[in-house]
């Protein structure tokens, strides 16, 4: 049976994430609820204490060198979209 | 997805200069190739805009699964190209070490991972669009395949290398950290439409942004 070429895109698609999300649930079901790293250290057998995942949105490291990270590539990304407007006068 | 959340120290001092030695040698060669092409402005501008999201992203700990991040390193590559994506994942794993996601021993390794998801993600995405002409759905599939394959890098490089102070044989650590790689591939179904309705939306609005996705 040959599919017909509109349709080979939708479908490639929809069965990587059937068999991704199935992958993903399998994966969820036999680890549990963890964090990133907790979830790391346990696959590979090192101590961390349990922390049973996290329940909102947080953010990794450290939240003030984070803001001055972005805001100077903020300014990187002006500079160059400034510098590829210029460009294209 | 695939990013080494473990502690300085895990891996033995020799491994770490093995996945430093490697990512700088993979950098060097995108560095040589940015020397010859000279990339234009606009690909400049779009490598700007890729490193400032993603690193946004990338430091945001969503609340699915007991915590995930999304990397969009496949987007990377789809926008910024096969020359200058390296050099944006090498530029985020430093950035996120900075500011304490990650270690700075596992920058190497975590370059590495990352590296293959966007030359993936890039050359998945070309090879689609000569034979499907939704834009979606290539950008789609070039996430999946650009994140499996760095779920598998990432086990390697975890195998190869071993980890100090663990006694598991290597066959409980590869099973370990398969149920890791499979969590991250469930996470890859947000990542993927992320990615595919980011790019099908620049493909309608600026698809000169898209050139970037020219070698």
């Amino acid at each position: 049976m040959k599919i017909p070429d509109r349709f080979r895109g939708p479908a490639l698609f929809l069965i990587m994430a059937i068999l991704a999300i199935l992958a993903g649930v399998i994966g969820y079901r036999l680890t549990g609820p963890m964090g990133i790293e907790e979830r790391y250290a346990s696959a590979v057998g090192l101590f961390s204490p349990e922390s049973g995942g996290s329940s909102g949105f947080s953010l990794e490291g450290n939240l003030f060198l984070y803001l001055i990270i972005l805001a100077v590539l903020f300014g990187i990304c002006y500079y160059a979209y400034r510098q590829m407007d210029k460009k294209k006068n | 997805m695939a990013h080494i959340h473990l502690q300085d120290g895990s891996f033995t001092l020799f491994w770490v200069f093995v996945w430093w030695a490697l990512c700088l040698a993979l950098i060097g060669v995108a560095l040589i190739l940015v020397r010859r092409k000279k990339p234009d402005p606009n690909k400049i501008a779009v490598a700007a805009f890729v490193t400032a999201a993603a690193f946004a992203v990338f430091q945001v700990q969503i609340p699915i699964a007991g915590g995930i991040h999304l990397n969009l390193t496949p987007l990377i590559g789809i926008l910024a190209g096969p020359v200058l994506a390296p050099l944006v994942a090498f530029i985020i794993n430093i950035l996120s070490a900075a500011i304490g996601h990650g270690g700075w021993s596992l920058i190497g390794a975590n370059a590495v991972v990352n590296i293959s998801e966007v030359l993936v993600g890039y050359y998945t995405f070309s090879a689609l669009k000569k034979i499907i002409k939704t834009p979606f759905y290539c950008a789609g599939i070039a996430t999946f395949s650009g994140l499996f394959v760095g779920n598998v890098v990432m086990i390697a490089i975890i195998l190869i290398s071993g980890i100090q102070g663990v006694n598991q044989p290597q066959a409980q650590v590869l099973a370990g950290l398969s149920l890791v790689a499979a969590v991250n591939m469930g996470v890859a179904v947000i990542e993927a439409f992320v990615t595919g309705f980011i790019v099908s939306s620049i493909t309608r609005i600026r698809p000169d942004l898209l050139n970037g996705s020219q070698p």
